[in-house]
């Protein structure tokens, strides 16, 4: 009887340990989580604004990826205030929809990078054909006038007759 | 007038025609430098307003400023404002050097603005556990936009201002592609805050 208790209580001490173990190992688990997700939304934001930046370099609207990055910019606040607070639920599931806005920022910024230079290439060349072709046909016209006006100046020149002047002295 | 003297006004005319006709892909290549670039940051009132702000605050009352960022850098950027509190013989940031305060900052704000574009957030704020003994106060907590920090700030009494005398500072920060890091850009503001007793 005495070894049935011993052993009942033995069991029930391993139990409440191993409980008490398995728990700490989950809540530092889970903070460790909260961490690295707190990590990967702030390089995923990072990311978004460097792709938006190129846009913009490409000539891009970037407004509408500004008023996003805003958003996930006070997601990943809130994460982060969460995360100090010890909540670490929350602070991993804003990081995760502060991670969903920034690639969604990313993978448009990107895309609205192409149509820009895109439509810049566009731009380039229509104005480049007009400045060449409008050029060339100034100086052609400019030539065709300039030889009129110089045949005609010759012209008045050999036509001219001396003039006689009279000495009155 | 000579027929030579003709030529240089016809040649003049061709070369400004040209460059006339050239001058749509020219503003794609050219590109003219733009005005002086800067950021701004600003403190106001509860009302919007450089006025009211707090200066004598008392434990457990809540007080709201709002923190403003301004973009002139040509360009769009992500900012990080850090909120930072100290006593008087704590460092400030130092502008000449642009060296930022060594205090680990309490609160952060991030904020990306266009060119050309402002923005503001809410700094709200209130202080528990303060106490007075001694002609020293001490500050426990701070509170900002419902989280507290334990800040253990303590002060002696200014004869000179007769007060308290903590000082609440937003130091600018901003990111650089290149490093891909944020980088102290040399901008803070602050409010000097006179703790007083509850009566």
């Amino acid at each position: 009887m005495k070894r049935v208790l011993r052993v009942s209580v033995s069991f029930l001490l391993v139990l409440v340990l191993g409980g008490l173990f398995s728990r700490s190992v989950f809540v530092v688990r889970g903070t460790d989580d909260a961490v690295s997700s707190v990590g990967e939304a702030d390089a995923a934001v990072r990311g978004a604004f460097n792709a938006t930046l190129n846009a913009e370099k490409a000539a891009a609207n970037v407004s509408g990826l500004i008023l996003r990055l805003n958003e996930a910019g006070g997601l990943l606040d809130e994460a982060e205030v969460a995360l100090a607070n010890g909540n670490s639920t929350e602070a991993s599931s804003k990081a995760g929809q502060c991670i969903g806005i920034a690639e969604s920022v990313k993978s448009d910024a990107d895309a609205l990078k192409a149509s820009a230079l895109d439509q810049a290439r566009t731009v380039f060349w229509t104005y480049l054909t007009f400045s060449v072709v409008s050029s060339a046909a100034f100086v052609v016209a400019l030539a065709l006038v300039w030889r009129r006006f110089k045949r005609g100046n010759i012209r008045k020149v050999l036509g001219m007759r001396p003039e006689v002047a009279v000495d009155e002295a | 007038m000579k027929l030579e003297d003709y030529r240089v006004v016809f040649v003049a005319v061709g070369l400004i025609g040209v460059l006339l006709f050239a001058s749509p892909v020219l503003s794609l290549v050219v590109r003219l430098p733009g005005g002086e670039r800067f950021s701004e940051l600003w403190v106001l009132g509860p009302g919007h307003m450089a006025e009211d702000y707090p200066f004598n605050v008392r434990e457990n009352e809540s007080y709201l400023v709002y923190v403003g960022v301004g973009n002139h850098l040509g360009s769009s950027a992500y900012y990080v404002m850090y909120v930072k509190f100290r006593n008087e013989t704590e460092p400030l940031p130092n502008a000449t050097s642009g060296v930022p305060s060594v205090l680990a900052p309490l609160y952060e704000y991030r904020l990306f603005l266009e060119d050309n574009g402002t923005g503001e957030v809410p700094l709200n704020f209130s202080f528990s556990n303060v106490s007075f003994y001694g002609g020293q106060s001490t500050v426990g907590n701070l509170t900002i936009n419902g989280v507290t920090f334990g800040v253990d700030k303590s002060v002696s009494w200014d004869e000179a201002d007769s007060g308290y005398y903590y000082q609440l500072f937003m130091e600018l920060w901003i990111y650089d592609e290149a490093t891909n890091m944020f980088v102290f850009h040399n901008r803070f503001v602050s409010r000097w805050l006179n703790m007083t007793a509850t009566v």
